[in-house]
């Protein structure tokens, strides 16, 4: 329990001492921030102008859209806002970076993720939780829900940043290959789930595990059911899980850069 | 202008030599004509028809195809023209023998067409396999081929102005991206102008950002004579209006330069 409490001081000393030096560059920050808003905004419209035209698609409607948004902007936000190393993990491993964080009296790879924090992901975060209670108007049953669903999305987004970055161990330069994988769960994660069938339903439970931020969460939000939200929390976990296998088995193949480096 | 032509090649050449970062942004092409094959195919079939906004699904994909090859092809010209502005690299620029608007021009659109064709082909690929072929005629691919590096030359207008906001602004990214959201959402690369509501129809017909990518695109997969027409008036008439735009806004803004030896 010492431990926990130990790791959950360290996590909040980090996201104060991240989010001022965020603010000393406050007009870069905050137009970051209002840039995505807007780059998430119009994907909002989209679907407003696709639903006006097609009120239906497969038994989903705007709202289901929209929350589908609102989950896995606020998800990807808040896993990132934290933890913004995660984007950076195979950069970090290529370059040899890993010497400084190896030699902390801490876990390596919780300290390394929360080294960082992206300003982008702070307009995310906001964004979803935003667009949710504005357009979607929900109970406070569902808004509780929802935010509890946002910390299982951003628990399977950190989980697959690091098993993708983590390649980066075996293949060198993974930095390429981790974006394109990184991009395309986002983007299989923001469409209505019942498009995919067959093949690509499976990969998308598995390898590229878009069903567990945009069908589970939004059926069990939609039901309000605790299994499929339960569900979504178990398949974060398990992504996790995954991931820091991943991660602690490439370290061992990890060789040190003997890159001298400062951190302030 | 053969400087402006060599400008444009040497871009080509330096690009080919990146080939491989072009090609894996094709993996994200491959992904995004595969979902909207998905939609598409199941909007189809629970509307019961076999046409929206007077496409065929076949037709569909091929737009998107087009309209996707145009948007992911786009260099980064408001950054380099913001990077010039910012760093005092433009002064250098300014005793070349060179036209700076003209030689940016020369220089990104060398990188766009490689990257247009490298994205196209590979769209067209992808769209054999889910789709097969389109029946194309002849009439519509030269329209095509015309009205695509006039779409080009109007995207770039407009680029190199918010470019040259750095005069004047701190940052100028949240209105690269700002413009670029509008040509995706309003000039119809996510759904075609036939399938937005009646009323905003008329107002984006006359709007750049459908001549920048609704126009080649529908031209391609319809050979529509009038609208080949119209786009072209109103590309011609937009890169007119940005060119004189650009020139009085650049001439303001050269005003601003200060350069010192050293």
């Amino acid at each position: 329990m010492n431990w926990l409490t130990s790791y959950l001081n360290l996590a909040s000393a980090y996201i104060k001492i991240n989010f001022k030096s965020l603010l000393a560059y406050r007009g870069a920050f905050i137009s970051q921030m209002v840039a995505m808003f807007i780059n998430d905004f119009v994907w909002i419209a989209f679907w407003c102008l696709f639903f006006t035209r097609f009120p239906v698609v497969k038994g989903w409607g705007v709202n289901d859209v929209i929350t589908l948004w609102a989950i896995a902007a606020s998800g990807f936000g808040l896993a990132h806002m934290i933890m913004g190393n995660a984007l950076a993990l195979p950069g970090i491993i290529m370059r040899g970076e890993l010497d400084s964080w190896l030699l902390y009296p801490r876990a390596v790879l919780p300290h390394l993720l929360l080294g960082k924090s992206s300003a982008s992901s702070w307009g995310d975060f906001l964004f979803g939780i935003v667009v949710y209670a504005i357009f979607v108007k929900p109970d406070l049953a569902h808004f509780s829900l929802f935010m509890a669903l946002i910390c299982s999305v951003a628990v399977l987004f950190v989980g697959f940043s690091v098993f993708t970055g983590s390649l980066a161990f075996f293949m060198g330069s993974a930095e390429s290959v981790s974006t394109q994988l990184r991009i395309a769960m986002i983007t299989f994660s923001t469409y209505p789930s019942p498009i995919f069938q067959g093949f690509v339903k499976v990969l998308l439970f598995t390898l590229l595990p878009a069903m567990f931020v945009s069908h589970l969460p939004v059926s069990a939000l939609r039901n309000m059911s605790m299994i499929d939200a339960l569900y979504s929390v178990g398949g974060a976990l398990g992504v996790l899980a995954a991931g820091i296998i991943m991660f602690y088995v490439g370290l061992r193949r990890y060789e040190s850069g003997n890159l001298m480096e400062m951190r302030g | 202008m053969s400087k402006y032509f060599y400008i444009a090649l040497t871009s080509i050449r330096s690009r080919l030599a990146y080939l491989g970062e072009i090609g894996s942004k094709t993996i994200f092409l491959f992904v995004v004509l595969y979902i909207f094959l998905c939609l598409w195919k199941v909007t189809y079939a629970e509307t019961n028809q076999t046409s929206l906004g007077g496409l065929t699904l076949k037709q569909m994909l091929w737009y998107l195809v087009v309209t996707e090859s145009i948007i992911m092809s786009l260099p980064t010209i408001a950054t380099l023209v913001d990077q010039d502005v910012r760093t005092g690299a433009l002064a250098m620029q300014l005793v070349r023998p060179l036209s700076y608007p003209l030689n940016m021009l020369a220089q990104t659109s060398g990188e766009r067409v490689l990257s247009f064709a490298l994205n196209f082909v590979v769209g067209s690929i992808i769209a054999l396999m889910f789709v097969g072929p389109l029946d194309i005629n002849f009439q519509g691919f030269a329209m095509f081929l015309m009205l695509l590096p006039l779409s080009f030359a109007l995207d770039f207008t407009i680029y190199f102005l918010i470019g040259l906001a750095a005069f004047w602004l701190e940052d100028t990214t949240g209105l690269t991206l700002i413009y670029s959201r509008m040509t995706m959402i309003l000039g119809g690369m996510l759904i075609p102008l036939e399938l937005f509501p009646e009323g905003w129809q008329q107002i984006l017909r006359v709007l750049p950002f459908s001549a920048i990518v609704y126009g080649p695109a529908r031209a391609f997969v319809t050979g529509d004579l009038q609208l080949f027409l119209s786009v072209l008036i109103q590309q011609v008439v937009a890169i007119l209006v940005f060119a004189l735009v650009i020139r009085i806004v650049y001439n303001l803004a050269l005003r601003r330069v200060f350069s010192h030896g050293g």
